[in-house]
């Protein structure tokens, strides 16, 4: 039922954030559609060129190597942290106080800041840092982590992987702490050994907080821009340059606005993509 | 079974280790006298204080330290007042556009800022903000999550309290404000928290909108930190050493509120 005074503070509540979410998304979003069709530079008026931009991405070998490294650069981040994380979380969610301990400790990875991390890493790979060190304990010869184009990306790899492990090994955990007990004990009466419990019990009630974690890992592996502006500045050689980059490059220092707006669809469209892939997959199982 | 349990023990300090071996390192460096020994895994000497004095003394480290506390405080209360207005209204009142509302708060979550930056910077440009706080905080002002999150939460008022207080007379403002807030609290930590650690960390808008050190926050200015200090890397470590204070400082005391809002979306039936 409405009623005149509920209506009239409904709209007073929420008028801010209509006019917010009016001025600061919808119309940016709309505007970005219409600058991915024309050739805006920054200086000068917006031009209609149709699908020309859209067309040069795909003879633009610096949009195509962007769109090769986004891939690989999601899949080798997004598969290890989340298996890492499962193996960590499993028997951290059990009751006991050194789980407890471990748990709090866990969270002290999740908060440092990206920006904060990207620094400590950037000595961690110099010639004379903690990664040639560790190296060096096996006998390896140290590398040029950062400065090398075959090692670089794998450089920021290990890195977001160690960042957002700490995160997921939170969230997992919270997900297992929620599960019914009762299962379990039934499974342990009925004998199921651990490898069993795991895959025929503990995987299936944990889908939903599998997908979450599967979903903002991926989204946020395709939009990452830190790690490549803080550590390699995109290179060497490109080897570093995600789409991300590519696309801030374009747009601000280039000031190719219109190309980089073009870009920023189609990584949109495929990260609207991806992501309904992965809840048809997941969801799939849910009568 | 014995065997198991030590097994697993053994597993889970060493994965934990593993964790934490990047944070010792940072402050095996950050109390470093020197760039002579940058492994980070033995300390050489305590010189951490000297350090954090030479960076407070001489830099513009405390510049930094100011903007990123004046634009994440600033932003995350503004966030947490217009989203309990709106999150509370979309959950309990009825009004003209309500579906309308929520259709785009939730479709804004789907989009990537590398889509909206270009013409939110136009828009910014336009204003005459570039260069100025109004331009680096009112854009990530109210966030999607946010209001989404008090919505979720408010539907949990129940109806009868605010009816009650409709009955003794209270209007739609005070019942909002005498209420719902007093309920919606943990939600509004929690959201305050989140927006604060995201603020601290965000480089990029920053990066776009303020050219001027006077401006910079704490990741803009740890970006150009090396150039600032001479390649000076056990100084750059102090600094990020300080830049992961607050964000852990506020983790400690708000422990259940963090892990709230990181699995909010995850757990909910």
């Amino acid at each position: 039922m409405r009623t005149r005074p509920q209506a009239a503070a409904g709209v007073a509540l929420t008028l801010p954030v209509a006019v917010f979410f009016v001025v600061f998304w919808l119309v940016p979003f709309l505007a970005a559609v219409y600058l991915s069709f024309t050739d805006y530079e920054m200086a000068g008026t917006p031009r209609w060129v149709g699908l020309a931009n859209y067309e040069r991405m795909f003879a633009d070998p610096g949009f195509l190597n962007s769109a090769w490294i986004t891939v690989v650069y999601t899949v080798c981040t997004v598969v290890p942290t989340i298996v890492l994380a499962l193996l960590v979380a499993v028997p951290l969610s059990k009751p006991g106080r050194l789980n407890r301990r471990l748990r709090a400790l866990v969270m002290i990875p999740a908060v440092m800041p990206l920006a904060a991390t990207s620094m400590v890493w950037v000595i961690i790979y110099s010639d004379r840092g903690l990664a040639n060190t560790l190296l060096g304990l096996v006998g390896i010869d140290p590398q040029s982590w950062l400065t090398s184009s075959d090692l670089a990306i794998w450089a920021l790899v290990v890195m977001v992987v160690w960042k957002s492990m700490g995160l997921f090994v939170i969230i997992l955990t919270a997900g297992l702490q929620a599960l019914p007990g009762e299962v379990y004990e039934a499974a342990a009466i009925d004998g199921s050994g651990a490898v069993t419990t795991f895959t025929r019990i503990t995987l299936p009630l944990l889908r939903r907080t599998l997908l979450f974690v599967l979903v903002i890992s991926v989204a946020g592996s395709m939009q990452a821009f830190v790690p490549a502006f803080l550590l390699t500045g995109g290179g060497p050689a490109d080897a570093t340059q995600v789409l991300p980059y590519y696309i801030w490059a374009n747009a601000f220092p280039y000031e190719h606005m219109g190309y980089a707006a073009a870009m920023g669809m189609v990584l949109l469209a495929a990260m609207v993509i991806v992501s309904a892939l992965q809840f048809g997959f997941l969801k799939g199982g849910d009568e | 079974m014995r065997a198991g349990t030590i097994l697993r023990a053994v597993w889970l300090i060493a994965a934990v280790g593993f964790m934490l071996l990047p944070v010792y390192s940072m402050l095996v460096v950050a109390s470093a006298p020197d760039d002579t020994d940058l492994r980070g895994l033995v300390f050489n000497g305590f010189h951490l204080p000297e350090n954090i004095g030479q960076l407070f003394g001489e830099g513009n480290l405390p510049t930094y330290l100011r903007n990123s506390l004046i634009l994440c405080v600033g932003t995350g209360v503004l966030d947490v007042i217009f989203s309990a207005a709106a999150g509370y209204a979309m959950a309990q009142l009825s009004f003209p556009g309500r579906r309308a509302l929520f259709a785009l708060v939730v479709g804004t979550l789907a989009l990537t800022p590398m889509v909206l930056v270009i013409p939110v910077f136009l828009i910014v440009k336009e204003l005459g903000w570039v260069n100025t706080f109004q331009g680096m905080m009112v854009p990530g002002m109210i966030s999607a999550f946010g209001v989404f999150l008090v919505r979720q939460f408010a539907l949990g008022i129940p109806q009868e309290l605010l009816l009650a207080a409709r009955i003794d007379g209270a209007g739609e403002f005070r019942i909002f404000a005498r209420v719902a807030v007093p309920l919606l609290k943990p939600a509004l930590i929690t959201l305050f928290l989140v927006h604060f650690l995201a603020q601290w960390d965000n480089l990029l808008w920053p990066l776009i909108v303020a050219n001027e050190q006077e401006l910079w926050p704490l990741p803009v200015g740890l970006a150009n930190f090396q150039s600032e200090v001479g390649f000076n890397y056990h100084l750059t470590t102090t600094a990020a050493l300080v830049t992961a204070v607050p964000p852990f400082v506020l983790m400690v005391a708000l422990q259940r509120h963090y892990v709230a809002g990181l699995t909010f979306g995850g757990l909910k039936r």
